[in-house]
């Protein structure tokens, strides 16, 4: 181990952090291109679609990397707040309204008051039995699409859900879904890097770091980690209405536990707590599950392996191998010069 | 006096770890409580701090009974503490573990906001502190990477930053070098002196403990056996049995 790792740069001449700046150029790059998509790809409008879902996905990822990567909890059903959202603004679609500036909102605070009540309980619990209850939790949102198959459709799923207005204007076309995917996928990027920066982030990442030290300084870690569970599940929720109005139907597989696997995979491949490696995480298993799964059935026994790979040569997920090898680089450079 | 405690007792199974303990700290002092390992010193201070919760027993800090009360809300009336192994964030910088603490005590665990000047008034609050505590020029390190010494400095540092009325410091002399142990020993005193802090510590160095503090409590198999002066303790018949095979005498 390295005697003193230095964290910042300033008052400290000589020992200078590898700068940001190509860090940033790079995540400049990758949003332009992110933002500019649909004129790459005019020509095959079915890999706007899929970049869609990739982007819902990267929405949900963040979602629970809020709570996992700011808390240390770790949720084995988080498909049960996407699966919720999902449902909830396919129901508001076909029952009450079919404005997307009315479903969006009513949906996430009916996810956000439940998570609430359900959250006060859970985060009471450490460890393994909180990622347990949250999985129980998930099945049992999973149980009651079948208890109520009159309304959701059952194992058909939900279907019809109509085509939605915002501000009264259709939206149909998938470049004007995708880029509304998109601006809602980077607004809530910038909230979870702002969070960050916020005295309540900084708490969230001394519970996560010493839960026990952090009381004893006066933070009340059930109070801070239910607010993260509801801010979590909220964007889940989020993400679950997107899906479900922009797919037009939804069957009872999002809330299924195999769902919840794919969602904690996407994070752990990006890097935990790195806020923005899930994001990429969710991406490349997105498309990789697409390209995959056409060629060979057998790709979840590759993902499994996969997955037991990153975990062991890269707990920090592919995030956290970029940032190393950029600082070796970076590194490299400055002694040869 | 600062702290009361009355009849406080604590069973774990058959084992009455903390069993009836009546005693009080009075202000600014320097209270060590001694004992063999097993005694049921570290329980004690987890009854007081909110750790664990006492089977009978009343706690009473400056008038308010506090029995039964969370670590985080004893905390925010200035009660502190420092942990027998070491507790800090370890993968944090330095001065951010101190941060912690202020934010915390000013109220600030659940803002929103981000402001510069908010942020520049803590980090210069924690400078002092950790210069205080000889963490000087160390701010911008990993806590996790500080020697040994330094960690234990830290975590009294995130107590301090609490501005408490009485801190428990559960050996913090343990695995010290003799020069890091003088460096603290000082340290202790002059919180007494200069901040005016009611400090209970739980140290084995009998020596040390004799020079160091105003009162003495001894505890065994959970119970008091002794407590007075340093002079007094040491001539009590009781301790002299219960340290007959220890170093007491050192
Ligand atoms: N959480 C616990 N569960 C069970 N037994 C415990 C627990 N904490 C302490 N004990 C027991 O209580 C007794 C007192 O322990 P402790 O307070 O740590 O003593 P000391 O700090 O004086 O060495 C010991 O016998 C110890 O094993
Ligand atoms: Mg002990």
């Amino acid at each position: 181990m390295t005697d003193a790792v230095v964290l910042q740069s300033k008052n400290l001449a000589g020992e200078r952090a590898p700068s940001r700046r190509p860090y940033l150029l790079a995540m400049i790059i990758l949003a332009v291109l992110g933002a500019t998509l649909p004129f790459w790809v005019t020509n095959s409008p079915f890999l706007l679609i899929l970049a869609s879902h990739a982007v819902v996905a990267a929405i949900v990822a963040l979602s629970l990397d809020l709570l996992t990567g700011n808390t240390g909890l770790l949720s084995f059903g988080h498909a049960a707040w996407y699966g919720f959202g999902a449902y909830a603004a396919g129901l508001l679609s076909k029952n009450f309204s079919s404005e997307i500036l009315v479903i969006l909102p009513l949906t996430v605070m009916a996810a956000s008051l439940t998570a609430l009540a359900i959250g006060a309980i859970l985060v009471r619990q450490i460890g393994k039995t909180f990622a347990i209850l949250t999985l129980a939790l998930s099945q049992i949102f999973y149980a009651l699409v079948f208890v109520f198959s009159d309304r959701t459709g059952g194992e058909d799923g939900l279907q019809g859900v109509p085509i939605i207005t915002a501000f009264g204007q259709t939206v149909a076309s998938p470049e004007a879904w995708y880029w509304l995917l998109y601006g809602v996928l980077v607004a809530s990027l910038a909230g979870a890097l702002y969070l960050r920066t916020t005295p309540l982030g900084r708490a969230w990442l001394a519970i996560k770091e010493n839960t026990e030290r952090a009381r004893f300084i006066g933070i009340n870690t059930g109070a801070l980690k239910l607010i993260a569970y509801v801010f979590s599940a909220g964007l889940a929720s989020l993400a679950g209405a997107l899906f479900v109005l922009f797919n037009g139907a939804v069957s009872p597989d999002v809330l299924h536990w195999f769902e919840s696997g794919k969602i904690l995979m996407y994070v752990v491949l990006g890097g935990v707590g790195t806020i923005v490696g899930p994001i990429f995480g969710a991406a490349a298993f997105t498309l990789t599950e697409h390209y995959v799964s056409s060629v060979t059935d057998a790709w979840l026994i590759y993902f499994g392996g996969l997955f037991v790979l990153i975990i062991i040569v890269a707990p920090g997920g592919l995030f956290g191998i970029a940032g190393s090898l950029y600082a070796r680089l970076a590194a490299g450079r400055e002694t040869r010069s | 006096m600062t702290l009361q405690i009355n009849g406080l007792s604590r069973r774990f199974g058959g084992l009455k770890a903390v069993n009836d303990v009546t005693t009080s700290i009075a202000d600014r002092a320097i209270h060590s409580i001694i004992g063999p390992n097993g005694a049921g010193k570290t329980t004690l201070f987890n009854l007081v701090t909110g750790a664990l919760a006492p089977d009978a027993g009343r706690i009473s800090f400056q008038g308010q009974d506090i029995t039964g009360w969370t670590p985080e809300r004893l905390a925010g009336i200035g009660i502190a503490r420092t942990f027998q192994r070491t507790s800090i964030f370890k993968d944090l910088p330095v001065v951010e573990n101190v941060a912690l603490s202020i934010r915390s005590r000013r109220g600030m665990n659940r803002s929103l906001m981000r402001s510069a000047a908010t942020e520049r008034s803590i980090d210069v609050e924690a400078r002092d502190i950790l210069a205080w505590v000889g963490l000087s020029s160390k701010e911008h390190i990993r806590a996790g990477s500080l020697a040994h010494g330094f960690q234990r400095a830290l975590d009294i540092a995130i107590g301090l930053a609490l501005k408490p009325k009485i801190i428990l410091m559960d050996e913090p002399l343990a695995g010290m070098s003799r020069g890091d142990r003088e460096t603290v020993a000082t340290l202790i005193t002059r919180l007494r002196e200069e901040m005016g802090l009611a400090i209970v510590v739980v140290e084995h160095d009998v020596g040390m403990v004799m020079r160091l503090s105003d009162r003495i409590t001894v505890m065994q198999h959970g119970k008091v056996i002794a407590e007075g002066p340093p002079a007094a303790v040491r001539e009590d018949e009781a301790v002299k049995n219960a340290y007959l095979h220890g170093n007491f005498a050192a």
